[in-house]
């Protein structure tokens, strides 16, 4: 069966629809779609990729209007036409290639690790953690970083220096780990305009996340921490 | 920028609920500065006023008002949905809570037209 990619192509100047038609098996994913056209007609068309499994978040395209990654998505579940574009909220390099470096810049500020005052690289001790507590953060562990949350936030698409859901949930996971000492550190940076309170509750990353982590909630939850110690600060 | 507030194309419902919720802002907005300035008349008379009460409560305008009656309970019960959310509760059961704001909205807003309706038309 012959199965019609229409891509949105960008050279650099302008970017332009291009179709190719293409024969495909039951469980084809649109990334091997994508690689069959590479690999076949176009060898100039760009998209990133890397595990192949939905586990780097390397893929993520819009496919029919909707966000999604490519080597997760079969191709028969979504019709005979396809129309992929990169992701929105993001410059674009080329073709399906988005600049990600932004994102994995707000990433980085939220100080996404453990912060302790007793870290000891030379002999590191083991920090012991109940069920209850792993699985207090367990969820937002699974983000794959792939934007897609980030490419659908209103509140990302109209100010470029918002944080987004994704460095947000990447604070809160860390916040809410039992081991962790810089949740105070990590509110004072999240806490400003270009973090939670810019967040207008559309909800629209959780129902896109392909991992399904809800960073809508994660939102909320440092919006109301950063608001009772906000409300505690002015009795201090 | 500020058209992407209105991207809806492949967005769920969640979406579209934020689109509209900024579409009513706007409008209540612009509708309460109209206000304002209509209040404002009372200070040339209380004829001036009567005249603009006799222009504007009349079968013609019924419909703009009843336009405004939804915008205005629309905003009204999505902003209290989002309130609940942003004060930590019932993420789990935002799908259903969405629909019940939606009805909400849709029952007050049908007594209320009908109840202007028999205001201005006098039935």
């Amino acid at each position: 069966m012959d199965v019609e990619f229409k891509i949105k192509r960008f050279d650099g100047e302008k970017s332009y629809w291009q179709t190719f038609n293409i024969p495909v098996k039951k469980g084809m994913t649109v990334l091997e779609g994508l690689y069959y056209i590479k690999e076949n007609l176009d060898g100039s068309l760009a998209f990133r990729a890397s595990c192949r499994m939905a586990i780097c978040g390397s893929c993520a395209v819009k496919i029919n209007g909707k966000p999604r990654l490519a080597c997760e998505t079969q191709i028969l579940e979504i019709g005979n036409k396809l129309e992929i574009e990169p992701l929105d909220n993001f410059r674009v390099i080329k073709d399906l290639v988005t600049d990600f470096e932004g994102f994995f810049a707000k990433h980085e500020s939220v100080k996404p690790y453990l912060i302790r005052k007793d870290d000891n690289y030379e002999e590191p001790v083991e920090l012991i953690q109940s069920p209850k507590e792993l699985y207090a953060y367990y969820d937002f562990t699974l983000c794959v970083k792939c934007g897609i949350c980030y490419s659908v936030c209103p509140a990302a698409a109209t100010r470029d220096d918002y944080l987004g859901p994704a460095a947000i949930t990447a604070a809160y996971r860390f916040n809410a780990d039992s081991r962790d000492e810089g949740e105070k550190t990590r509110l004072a940076l999240v806490c400003g305009d270009n973090g939670v309170w810019r967040c207008h509750f559309a909800a629209e990353c959780s129902e896109v996340c392909p991992k399904q982590i809800d960073p809508a909630k994660a939102v909320q939850k440092m919006r109301f921490k950063a608001a009772i110690e906000a409300i505690k600060s002015i009795f201090r | 920028m500020w058209q992407r507030w209105f991207t809806v194309k492949g967005r769920s419902l969640f979406s579209i609920a934020f689109s509209l919720h900024r579409l009513t802002g706007i409008v209540l907005t612009i509708y309460l500065c109209m206000h304002l300035a209509y209040l404002t008349s009372i200070r040339m008379g209380k004829e001036v006023f009567e005249s603009f009460i006799a222009t504007t409560v009349t079968p013609q305008f019924l419909i703009f008002d009843i336009l405004l009656i939804l915008a205005g309970v629309y905003h009204g019960v999505n902003g209290l949905r989002l309130i609940i959310h942003e004060f930590g509760l019932a993420y789990e059961s935002r799908k259903s809570i969405l629909y019940i704001s939606v009805a909400i909205a849709l029952i007050v807003w049908l007594i209320a037209s009908y109840r202007m309706y028999v205001f201005v038309m006098g039935v």
